[in-house]
């Protein structure tokens, strides 16, 4: 059995786990083709892309990553150092190639988004095992409300985490 | 996949778009100064935009720049747009409309009828300011006077980038305003539209529609206008002269009437009515008591709505309307007008007769006049369909507003 402060890291991974890669609606959203790449891999990254007409997309590298090349029109790219920005012209996916570095890793792609049509933006939503090495603070503050499962869920870890606490 | 010659791009790209194109006249992102915002100038701008936001670079473009060269790219086809106002003053705009001063009602209407994004109006003149049933989203906007009595300062403290005044009515005070704002800052532009006049508003609606990116929504707004005007038209087209129904519109005040020149007599005309009063020096003359009983009107429409008194969209008072019915009816010798003998004495209030719903208004006079012609035109389904589909408010003309009588 989890002693109790083992119970309550437990319930907040599962929460940090649960929320960001089940909420949905966000424009953009990024996808890795593998979770754990390996020393030197060169990965893919897909950004998907809903209700952005005229738009942009500016991604960061971790450090020791580095950016390999896209299937996104040359002349709507910018690549300097760890970032990577993207003009978006009506287009939904987004792919690009990252190598990683040959030692040290576990930091997160983080990327914002703006649509200069309607004047939002926001940060571009995790999908997928990446999101757990995300903090609460950087999830994504433009993504909308979970589905009632992943709140469930994370009330029910909240609950769990404040009860083996007071234990 | 191809890899980017990075920093090559990056130099191309702050070169491609120069400090000039950011601000004055010209479109933001059109590098080589054709006047036509290519695919690859605005994706080259929207590089040197992320360049100088995001990673450091020192480029020209911020943010207001680039949105505005993403909406000419998407709603002018990456062009200036030329219009001409109804003063006939062409002007060519760059930019789209971000910060809207509008001394002008009808032209706020209109621009709500479009599906403007009423948050980018920033201030209105006082009437608007006055009517909170029906501009509600404009109560906490700057109140700016009106265009006899401008607040100048509190125009120019909202910065605006455009401003609505009259065309054709009140011209000196409207001149004058502009002026007064073209002296400030240039980069002001004033449109002067009436969007009241039944021989012009079709088309402001289509000029307005274009600048604010709404062609489509324009032209579906422009032909249900144009299909209840049309339809009016085409319907007292085959009446003879000499057959056409006699009128006695009496505006606000007492005894006093229109006369040619007059919006209302306009409307009166188009609905098929006969003024026996228009021939006149002024638009709204006094008539002798003794006239109206000669002239013997088939049809008698009383005005109501001054002041923003009674019924309109002020308040539900149908009683209120009756009443000054019941007060025309009551005057002496009206016993003995055919229109009072008939039962066709009506109360119509401004609010649908004076202004950009003048086609409402019209439709009811159109009815009232010749109720078989206009058997199946529903001048009440007309406002409802005006209010919840174009105007995009709340109220239920079944419960809310009294606007004719009976």
């Amino acid at each position: 059995m989890l002693s109790i402060p083992a119970n309550r890291l437990f319930c907040i991974a599962l929460l940090l786990l649960v929320v960001p890669a089940a909420a949905t609606g966000a424009p953009v959203t990024r996808t890795l083709s593998t979770a754990e790449p390996g020393a030197g891999e060169v990965f893919t990254v897909s950004l998907s892309i809903d209700g952005v007409a005229l738009g942009a997309v500016v991604e960061t590298l971790p450090p020791g990553y580095t950016f390999v090349g896209t299937d996104h029109p040359e002349d709507r790219v910018l690549v300097r150092g760890q970032q990577a920005g993207f003009a978006v012209m009506n287009d939904t996916r987004i792919t690009y190639s990252v190598r990683a570095p040959v030692s040290g890793s576990g930091a997160a792609i983080t990327g914002t988004w703006e649509d200069f049509l309607s004047g939002a933006e926001g940060v571009v939503a995790a999908d997928g095992i990446e999101t757990v090495a995300m903090s609460a603070g950087e999830r994504p503050a433009s993504q909308e409300a979970a589905p009632p499962f992943a709140v469930l869920a994370a009330i029910a870890a909240l609950l769990i985490a404040g009860w083996g606490g007071r234990r | 996949m191809k890899p980017i010659p990075i920093l090559a791009l990056a130099l191309l790209l702050v070169l491609a778009v120069p400090a000039s194109a950011s601000t004055g006249g010209g479109i933001v992102g059109d590098a080589d100064g054709d006047g036509v915002l290519t695919s690859a100038e605005y994706a080259s701008a929207t590089l040197a935009y992320l360049d100088a936001a995001y990673m450091g670079g020192t480029g020209v473009l911020d943010r207001t720049d680039i949105q505005d060269a993403a909406w000419v790219y998407t709603y002018w086809d990456g062009r200036p747009l030329t219009i001409t106002d109804s003063s006939g003053k062409t002007m060519t705009l760059y930019r789209p409309l971000r910060r809207v001063v509008t001394f002008s009602g009808e032209s706020l209407e209109t621009l709500r009828s479009l599906g403007f994004d009423m948050e980018k109006v920033v201030a209105v003149d006082k009437y608007s300011h006055e009517k909170k049933t029906f501009f509600p989203e404009c109560q906490g906007k700057a109140n700016v006077g009106s265009v006899w009595s401008p607040d100048m300062e509190r125009v120019l403290s909202v910065r605006p980038d455009a401003v609505f005044l009259y065309a054709t009515i009140s011209v000196s005070a409207c001149d004058d305003i502009q002026k007064r704002l073209e002296a400030s800052s240039p980069n002001i532009r004033v449109f002067r539209f009436d969007c009241f006049k039944p021989a012009t508003y079709a088309g402001e609606i289509r000029t307005i529609a274009s600048m604010i990116g709404r062609k489509d929504r324009g032209e579906e707004f422009a032909s249900f206008y144009e299909s209840t005007m049309d339809r009016i038209r085409d319907g007292t087209a085959g009446v003879p002269d000499g057959e056409k129904t006699r009128v006695y519109f009496e505006y606000w005040y007492d005894y006093t009437t229109v006369s040619a020149g007059s919006g209302y007599n306009e409307k009166i005309g188009l609905a098929g009515g006969v003024n026996p009063f228009s021939v006149g020096t002024t638009e709204y003359p006094t008539v002798d008591p003794e006239a109206i009983l000669l002239a013997d009107p088939e049809v008698v429409v009383k005005l109501a709505g001054q002041g923003l008194a009674v019924g309109g969209y002020a308040g539900h008072d149908p009683e209120a309307l009756g009443a000054i019915r019941s007060t025309l009816i009551e005057r002496p010798g009206w016993s003995s007008i055919s229109a009072v003998k008939d039962g066709r004495v009506y109360v119509i209030h401004s609010d649908i007769l004076g202004g950009a719903q003048h086609f409402i208004g019209t439709a009811y006079l159109a009815k009232w006049f010749y109720p078989d012609r206009f058997a199946d035109l529903d001048p009440h389904a007309i406002h409802q369909r005006y209010l919840t589909e174009f105007q995009g408010i709340d109220f239920d003309l079944a419960s809310k507003g009294t606007f004719v009588y009976p």
